[in-house]
Order: C-alpha cells, then sequence, then structure tokens
C-alpha cells in the first residue's frame, strides 16, 4: 500500500463534505485506544488513521476489489458513538471525517446492502422496517390515546422502532401509561411525522436526511407542536441539535427528563417495589452527547427496592455502546464482534439482574445478545421498570 | 390448432407439460380447435402414450442431439413446425428451458411473447394474458396485437390435466433439418447438481424456517427430515447461525437473505423485527410459537399457539398418511 | 475480449409496498428510489471479473430518461471503460420486443465479443430482453447463467441454473449473449479513486437518428392493458383444537399450498 503523492482531488472533497477536523489530528492515537472496537479482540480498527489517510487523500483509492470491500466495510465500522471525541485532547470528531467520506461512497451505491435497503425504506415509508405509512399510530389507536392538537402541551413521538416492532411497542405503551397517571397534557404526533433520520445520516445518506428532516420539520409546524417529547435518544438529539439548522424551533425533551421532572413534582409516587439489582447502560447519544446522566437515574432511584448500581469504570461518559449507531443496528458483525455482547457481559459481571435502558436501539441489540449468549439478565427499558412500579 | 412444447429433462417429462396441456384444453373447449404436442427428442416412443390422451396430435422431430434442450437447436425446427402448422398459440414452459427458448424464438419469428403467464384467454384476433410484476405486488393483464403468439406458462398455475381428451392422436414425423454449423455454435455438456454448501435459500418453493423456538440442536434432526418430506429447503434466524447450528447460507432476514417462497412454515421463530423483513412477503406464512403475543403472527396467514416440539411429530405422521 | 453489459433503471419496490396509479397502467411512482436492477449488478460484475482475467474493455448501455446517467456513472466508477445511454422520445413507451430491438441496435454499431445483462428485471419480470437481444442480432445466447469460463477467444463454458437445483453446462461460441443469475458473485463497492476516474470517462448519448430508427421501426407486439392489486389473503387465521386436530388442520393446509 502505500501512496506517491497526496491526492489532493479526494482530499479536498472529503474536506468540503464535513472532514475539516482531519486537520485537527496530531496522531496521537487516543480515538484507537478509546474506541470500542479496541476491546473486541477480533477486530483491529485503525482509527487514528482515518483523519491521517484523509490528510493525504489516500482514502479507497485501491482498485484491488478484496481491498475496497474490506476498506469500505471497515468504513462503516464506526457507530458514532463520540467516545474518541471524549477524549481527543484535539477535539476531533471522528464521526464528521467518517460521515463525509460515507456521502460519497452512498451516491455512488457503495454501501452495505442492508445500509441501502434501509435508506430505501424510509425514503418510501418514512420508517426503517418498511412497514404502512398508516400503521405508524396503531400501538395508540389501541390505547385511545389523543392526536396532538395545539391545546395540548407536549406532542410525543414514539420513534420508528416502538411504534412498528411488537417486541419493542412496549416501551411506547409504558411511556403512554405514565404520562397519563400523571394527567400529563399530551398527545400523540401525527402519522405524517416520520423517522428522524440520524441514523442513517450518520452512515451517509444525507439526500434521503435532508428530504425527511424537512417533512417533519412541516408537518410538525403544521400541527403547532411546541413541546416535543421523544423516546428515542437519537431523535432526541436530532430534534435539539440538527433540525435547528434546517429551520425548526422546537424544545425538545426526553422522555427521562419528564420523568424525572413529574416524580420531583410528586404527579407520580413509584410505589410498587421492584427487588431486584439494576444497572443503567448509558446510550451515547442521551449520555455522551447530549449531557443526560441524572434524569434516568433517578428515575430508577425512585423505584421502592430497586437497587441502583453501575458499571464499573464504564459508565456515565465512559458507557461502552450497544453498537447499533449509525446504521450498525443493521449491520450483520459476526459472533465475537459485537459489542452489545460485551456490554451484556459486562452488565452480568457487575452482579445485575437487569439491565436499564433508555433507548430503544439499545434495547434492539441487548435483547438480542442475551438470547443468543442465554444470559440470566432481563432488558427493560426505564419507562418499562417505572410503570410496573406506578 | 394450439401447440404445447413438451418438456422433457433426463428422459422424463416435466409436470408443467401436463399444467400447459390443462390450459391447452380449457382453451379448446371455449374455442374449439386441435391441441398439438411438440415432441422434440432423441426417441419419441417412450414419451407418446403419457401425452396421447391429451391432444389431438403429436408432432415429433426425433434426432440424437435433441436428447438434451438447446436454444439454438430447437429454434431452426421449431420454426419450421410454424411455419408448416401454422399455430394460433404456441406454449411454453416457463422454466429454465422455457425462459432461455421462448424470447430468442418468439424474436427470430416476429411473434408476440408474454412471459410467465398464470392466466389466458384466447380471442379470435388476439390473447389476453395475466402476469405478476414488481415480484408478484401487482398484476398485469397484456394483450398481444396479432396471432399467432407465443407464452411462457408459471408452473404451478394450473393443475395436471387427468381427464383425457382422445384415444387416437395422430402422430406427424417431422424430418429433422437444421444446418450442421449450428451444432458447433451451442453444445450441451452435461447437468450437475449446484453444490448443497452453496444452497440458495431465495430459490427454493418451501421454506420451513427455525428459530430459538427449536431449543436444542438434537431438534434439528427431526425438523429436517419433515423439510425433506414435504420437499422444503431448511433455513433459520441469526440465533441459530450463532449458534453454529446451521450455516450461514441459511440465514433469513434483513442481515441474512430475503426470501419470498410460496410456502414458509415457521418454527419457534418469535420474529425480530430484522428476520420478519425478510420473509413478510412470502405467498403462505405458517407459524408455530408458544407465544400468542409473537410478533410472527402479525405477518403469519396461519397461526399455531402451541408447543412446536409436540406439534411437529404429529403433523409428519399426518403428512405420511395423507400422502399415503 | 470487448464486453458490453446492459443495465437497466429500476425503482427499488423490494422493501416497499406498490399501488397501482389512475391511468392503471403504472405503478404510483411516489418516493421511489431508482437503482440498478439487481440482475444487472452481477452482470456487470461477471463482466468486470472476465476484465480483470482476460483484459479488453467493458461498455454499458441503457434506455431511459437523462436520469440513468446515474447507474451508469456508478457502473463506471466501479470499472466499466465507458457507457452509452440511448434517450429518444420514440423510445418512452415501448415494449419489451422493441425495446430489444432498440439495444440490439445500438449494440449492432459497437464492437464485441460478449453481450451480458441481468437474467430478470426486477419491475416488469420479463426475462425477455437478453435472448431477445441475441435474436435480433443472430447469435447464441444462454439464460440464467451462473458461471463464465472463457476456454479460448472464440469459445466459452457456461453453466446456467435449472429448476430443483440442476446446472446445465454447456459450451457456446463467441459473440454470445448471456443473462446472468443474480448471487453467482459479490458484486463490489466503487472505490473513491475510482468514482474520481468515473467523471473524465465517456458517457456517449445515443438517440433515434443514431441508431437509424424512425416510428415505422418501432411497432410493438403487445400492449399492457391494466395493473391491478392481487387478492392478498387474510392474516393470520388461528387453528385451534386439540394438538393432534391443529396438526390434521396444518397439514391440510401444507399439503394443499406445497402442491404434494
Amino acid at each position: 500500500m502505500g501512496i506517491e503523492t497526496i491526492d489532493k482531488d479526494i482530499r479536498n472533497t472529503i474536506l468540503e463534505l464535513g472532514g475539516t477536523d482531519a486537520y485537527k489530528c496530531y496522531q496521537c492515537g487516543m480515538c484507537t485506544a478509546l474506541c470500542p472496537w479496541f476491546q473486541i479482540e477480533n477486530v483491529n480498527f485503525l482509527v487514528n488513521l482515518i483523519p491521517h489517510n484523509v490528510k493525504l487523500g489516500n482514502i479507497l483509492t485501491s482498485e484491488i476489489k478484496e481491498e475496497i470491500d474490506k476498506e469500505v466495510e471497515e468504513l462503516f465500522r464506526c457507530v458514532g458513538c463520540d467516545n474518541c471525541l471524549a477524549y481527543c485532547p484535539r477535539g476531533v470528531n471522528i464521526g464528521d471525517i467518517v460521515r463525509a467520506i460515507r456521502r460519497i461512497l452512498v451516491d455512488y451505491d457503495s454501501l452495505p446492502k442492508n445500509l441501502k435497503d434501509i435508506a430505501t425504506k424510509i425514503f418510501s415509508t418514512g420508517n426503517p422496517q418498511g412497514d404502512l405509512v398508516e400503521k405508524r399510530n396503531n400501538w395508540a389507536k389501541k390505547l385511545n390515546l389523543p392526536t396532538y392538537s395545539s391545546e395540548l402541551e407536549y406532542a410525543y413521538f414514539a420513534c420508528c422502532i416502538p411504534a412498528y416492532d411488537a417486541n419493542i411497542r412496549k416501551v411506547a405503551e409504558a411511556t403512554a401509561m405514565i404520562l397519563q397517571k400523571a394527567n400529563l397534557s399530551f398527545g400523540v404526533v401525527k402519522e405524517d411525522v416520520w423517522c428522524c433520520c440520524e441514523t442513517i445520516r450518520n452512515f451517509g445518506a444525507e439526500k434521503v436526511f435532508q428530504d425527511i428532516a424537512h417533512n417533519n420539520i412541516n408537518a410538525l409546524d403544521k400541527a403547532q407542536v411546541r413541546k416535543l417529547l421523544v423516546t428515542s435518544p437519537h431523535c432526541y438529539t436530532t430534534y435539539k441539535n440538527e433540525y435547528p439548522a434546517l429551520g425548526s424551533n422546537l424544545e425538545v425533551f426526553h422522555t427521562s427528563q419528564i420523568f424525572a421532572q413529574l416524580i420531583k413534582d410528586k404527579r407520580i409516587i413509584p410505589t410498587k417495589a421492584i427487588n431486584k439489582k439494576v444497572i443503567y447502560h448509558d446510550p451515547c447519544t442521551l449520555g455522551r452527547q447530549n449531557n443526560i446522566y441524572d434524569e434516568p437515574r433517578e428515575v430508577l432511584k425512585a423505584i421502592p427496592q430497586l437497587e441502583l448500581i453501575e458499571f464499573e469504570n464504564f459508565n456515565r461518559k465512559d458507557s461502552v455502546c450497544c453498537g447499533a449507531g449509525s446504521g450498525g443496528l443493521w449491520l450483520d458483525w459476526q459472533k465475537g464482534e459485537r459489542m452489545s455482547d460485551l456490554r451484556v457481559k459486562q452488565a452480568v459481571d457487575n452482579g445485575a439482574e437487569i439491565l436499564a435502558v433508555a433507548c430503544p436501539y439499545c434495547m434492539i441489540m441487548f435483547d438480542d445478545s442475551v438470547k443468543t449468549m442465554n444470559l440470566n439478565l432481563e432488558i427493560k427499558d426505564i419507562s418499562e421498570l417505572l410503570a410496573e412500579s406506578l | 390448432m394450439i401447440g404445447v412444447l413438451i418438456e422433457i429433462r433426463e428422459s422424463q417429462i416435466k409436470d408443467i407439460t401436463y399444467e400447459m396441456l390443462t390450459l391447452a384444453h380449457r382453451l379448446s373447449t371455449n374455442q374449439p380447435q386441435e391441441i398439438a404436442a411438440l415432441l422434440l427428442s432423441d426417441n419419441a416412443q417412450p414419451y407418446l402414450d403419457s401425452i396421447k390422451p391429451y391432444v389431438h396430435k403429436i408432432i415429433t422431430v426425433e434426432n440424437e442431439v435433441l436428447k438434451n434442450f438447446n436454444t439454438q437447436i430447437y429454434l431452426p425446427i421449431l420454426t419450421n413446425i410454424i411455419n408448416e402448422t401454422k399455430p394460433n398459440l404456441l406454449l411454453i414452459a416457463s422454466s429454465g428451458f422455457g425462459t432461455d427458448l421462448a424470447p430468442y424464438l418468439a424474436t427470430s419469428l416476429n411473434l408476440p411473447l408474454v412471459t410467465d403467464i398464470f392466466d389466458l384467454e384466447l380471442l379470435p384476433t388476439h390473447i389476453l394474458t395475466r402476469r405478476a410484476m414488481y415480484g408478484g405486488k401487482i398484476n398485469a393483464d397484456i394483450t398481444t396485437k396479432s396471432l399467432p403468439a407465443v407464452v411462457t406458462v408459471r408452473a404451478g398455475s394450473f393443475e395436471k390435466i387427468s381427464k383425457p381428451i382422445n384415444t387416437s392422436a395422430e402422430i406427424i414425423k417431422m424430418p429433422f433439418a437444421i444446418e450442421p454449423t449450428i451444432l458447433e455454435i451451442s453444445k450441451f455438456i452435461e447437468y450437475g447438481e449446484v453444490p448443497t454448501t452453496g444452497i440458495d435459500i431465495t430459490k427454493a418453493d418451501i421454506l420451513v424456517a427455525v428459530g430459538r423456538g427449536i431449543k436444542e440442536q438434537k431438534n434439528l434432526e427431526a425438523i429436517e427430515k419433515f423439510a425433506q418430506d414435504i420437499g422444503a429447503t431448511l433455513a433459520c434466524t441469526r440465533p441459530i447461525i450463532d449458534a453454529g447450528w446451521l450455516p450461514k447460507d441459511r440465514q433469513v432476514g434483513s442481515s441474512g437473505k430475503t426470501v419470498k417462497p410460496k410456502l414458509y412454515i415457521a418454527l419457534g421463530i418469535s420474529g425480530a423485527f430484522q428476520h420478519l423483513s425478510g420473509m413478510k412477503n412470502s405467498e403462505t406464512i405458517i407459524a408455530v410459537n408458544k407465544d400468542p403475543e409473537a410478533p410472527i403472527f402479525s405477518v403469519a396467514h396461519y397461526g399455531v399457539v402451541g408447543d412446536l416440539l409436540k406439534i411437529l411429530p404429529l403433523l409428519a405422521t399426518k403428512i405420511k398418511e395423507m400422502r399415503g | 475480449m470487448d464486453i458490453i453489459v446492459c443495465l437497466k433503471m429500476v425503482p427499488d419496490t423490494s422493501e416497499t409496498e406498490v399501488r397501482v396509479d389512475s391511468t392503471n397502467k403504472d405503478i404510483l411512482k411516489v418516493r421511489l428510489v431508482y437503482t440498478t436492477n439487481e440482475a444487472d449488478n452481477y452482470a456487470l460484475e461477471t463482466a468486470l471479473l472476465l476484465k480483470e482475467k482476460h483484459g479488453g474493455t467493458v461498455t454499458l448501455i441503457s434506455l431511459g430518461t437523462p436520469q440513468v446517467d446515474e447507474i451508469l456513472r456508478m457502473g463506471l466508477a466501479k470499472g466499466a471503460d465507458r457507457a452509452i445511454r440511448i434517450t429518444d422520445p420514440l423510445f418512452e413507451q415501448i415494449d419489451a420486443f422493441t425495446t430489444a430491438k432498440v439495444l440490439a441496435t445500438a449494440i449492432a454499431q459497437q464492437k464485441y465479443d460478449l453481450i451480458l445483462t441481468g437474467c430478470i428485471a426486477s419491475d416488469d419480470g420479463y426475462s425477455q430482453i437478453g435472448p431477445s437481444i441475441a435474436a435480433f442480432l443472430k447469435i447464441p445466447s444462454a439464460a440464467y447463467v451462473n458461471q463464465v469460463k472463457l476456454i479460448d477467444n472464440n469459445r466459452m463454458k457456461i453453466s446456467r441454473e435449472l429448476e430443483g437445483g440442476i446446472l446445465e453446462r454447456k459450451e457456446l461460441s463467441l459473440p454470445a449473449l448471456l443473462t446472468i443469475q443474480t448471487g453467482t458473485n459479490t458484486p463490489r463497492y466503487a472505490s473513491i479513486i475510482g468514482i474520481k476516474r468515473a467523471s473524465s470517462k465517456p458517457l456517449d448519448v445515443y438517440d433515434a437518428a443514431k441508431l437509424n430508427l424512425d416510428q415505422s421501426k418501432l411497432i410493438g407486439l403487445t400492449e399492457l392493458e391494466q395493473m391491478y392489486m392481487p387478492k392478498v389473503e387474510a392474516k393470520a387465521q388461528f387453528l385451534s383444537g386439540a394438538d393432534d386436530e391443529i396438526a390434521t388442520q396444518l397439514a391440510t393446509i401444507i399439503k394443499e399450498k406445497a402442491g404434494l
């Protein structure tokens, strides 16, 4: 390998698409050491080489099929957990650089087939399952929940996964039950608000992101939504941090924030005991990326008898990604190459009986790991635990 | 006249032939006309009795090189037959052979062709056909602007013919006459088997898929046997792959293969969305699972809530009984 | 070895609902993603592998609106040498027979040893264009090919897939046309250097005049009358009773659906 001259075209294209942070990097290697892949023995993912090669324009310059295939796959390894960014002495945003490269590849159909299918499904149907638009709120109709209208305070968006996936629906159901118990003024967002597209933007499908983001912003605007309440940290970060640049102007709340507030205000009082050791997993998107660490813990601590324990060395800012970010949810990493396996193992090693999550993506990943590894560990969303206790 | 191209592979008349004869019979009942079987083979004799009762004529061409199918050799022979006998309609199987031959033949003769039809009406000046598009999500009616027309017929669209129409079919021998150079252009070598390690579950008509609900590896044996009995291919969910019970090429789902068989039997599969997205468009889905709330039932056509390890042996016995 | 690969741009409907539009002659073209027909990707990969092994050129041909440049550029980025887009208002509503005629006419103007197409288009599902092109050009063809091996400059060995897991092996003389089966190889990704080079590779546009085709030569033989939704079975009918009764009901259903 190695190149003789710098390919300025490739370098400049990546810089233009958002990879300028490459120039901040001084190759200390901190990112490689902190990357969750580093903890997985079979994988050798050299994160620091990404900014290095961008500077040289040496990204995907091979013309040999096997080398291209391998490099493309490696470029889709990054799950955008930002653990590297949290500690980088130069503040290099690897996620931005990787996304810039992926944008080039996506435009040329050069991405894993699973991810291409997801982008297609989201573009056509508004959800990654490719399910019908009109089914989005079926879960809410069963519970006779009101549709949001402007006289209500909060508009609740359940995220595509609880809305369409029968295995995860319980998260939206528990949330609705809690909000009703608290007499919170809320309604469910109409079906014309689609996937937030955070994940697909991170894997490079920028055009689909732009298209649907505008659709969502207009739909929420038309419905006169002011306060948006979301279950998924991915929706949270997108509405809070990405959409404002596209003209959105909403107050955004993660359910854990509202739950904590409702408990504080004594609008709900957890009374039923849950006599279990519960470990809380900080989702990268909620914790590291949005500094919401305490509210989910406050919710859990309010439940009688529940013993909240912490991941030794790997909690809060140092939480280990479940592996679902940036398309990881749909990539098929071999057994022995799954971050979620690592994480559930840590939970068990710390003595947990229940692994509490606050993100539908984490729930899918951990559920899967617990089942494939045959572990004695329950995966529950904080909303489920809270609802049980009411 | 309606011509039906008899499909023979490895000295066996394929079932699709009898299905096409059912269609031909129906068409000739509505608009009386002769049915002619076109029989190209090395030796017609062994096949005649099986076809005779269902046709008015059998047009045979015999030669050693016709032992195995070959588009380039069939082409001049069928051209000759069509020119001589002027059929209104030629039925060809929508099979590995027919798909290879029909477009080539129709184009060479400037005849309209509709491929892979599952229904057909013969009208005085043209035909009206029905076929699927967009992977079966849409049906379309397609007409030809004229007759004669050629169609390829999708397997399983018609019952096999069973009622004889004729006992004295006329046998017409036509000469084998081709340019010898054709034999050099396209040569049959042999038949082989697709290696079993590379089983392609996307091509199977029937899949028996297993999930975590089968509990132990040793239960696979009985399920495999069951799949064999009903002519199905075995498929599975990701946990089965992870456990190393089946090879990766058997995995259905968004991280495996997307399948659309005629029949999908899901055993002990709860239905993670990754799995559902890979199989929900199957024509018929039967699901057996303990949990009545399992998402697999949201896409299944037939559901059984119960213990698959108890039901399966009973089912295997019933199927054996039914088949006698 | 000079290879021509025919590419078709199709809406990717494999994962989405499809509905019929108000004319009843087309699908509702709303929020569809257009992409290279799946089988054509395997044809392109077959061509690139042959080129890597034996040298020569790969030329892409696609009939459609200027939008098909997208898939042609993708093919060029993956390693094809040049591309031809065939666009003319006269070609907009033509049937399969006429489509094959237009493609064959364009191909006849090129130098070629081998023509590759996908075995089936995921939209219309005709499996017709490939062999039909071969008939217009009077060259041998084989459909649903899963292996290609060059014997010498004039002959090749191929195998194609028949029903029931049986392969048919045969020998064809060149020039020839093959329709390539899906799943026979792993279509490659484009590298960034390939993407960069693609922008300077030739992409020619042919119209009816260039092909000497006028209305009189474009008369189709078939017509699409209408499209409609197939009947769907109602969802999950639960079978009930004792295990033994359930097994009997199941066996009946399986027997019917599996055609035992």
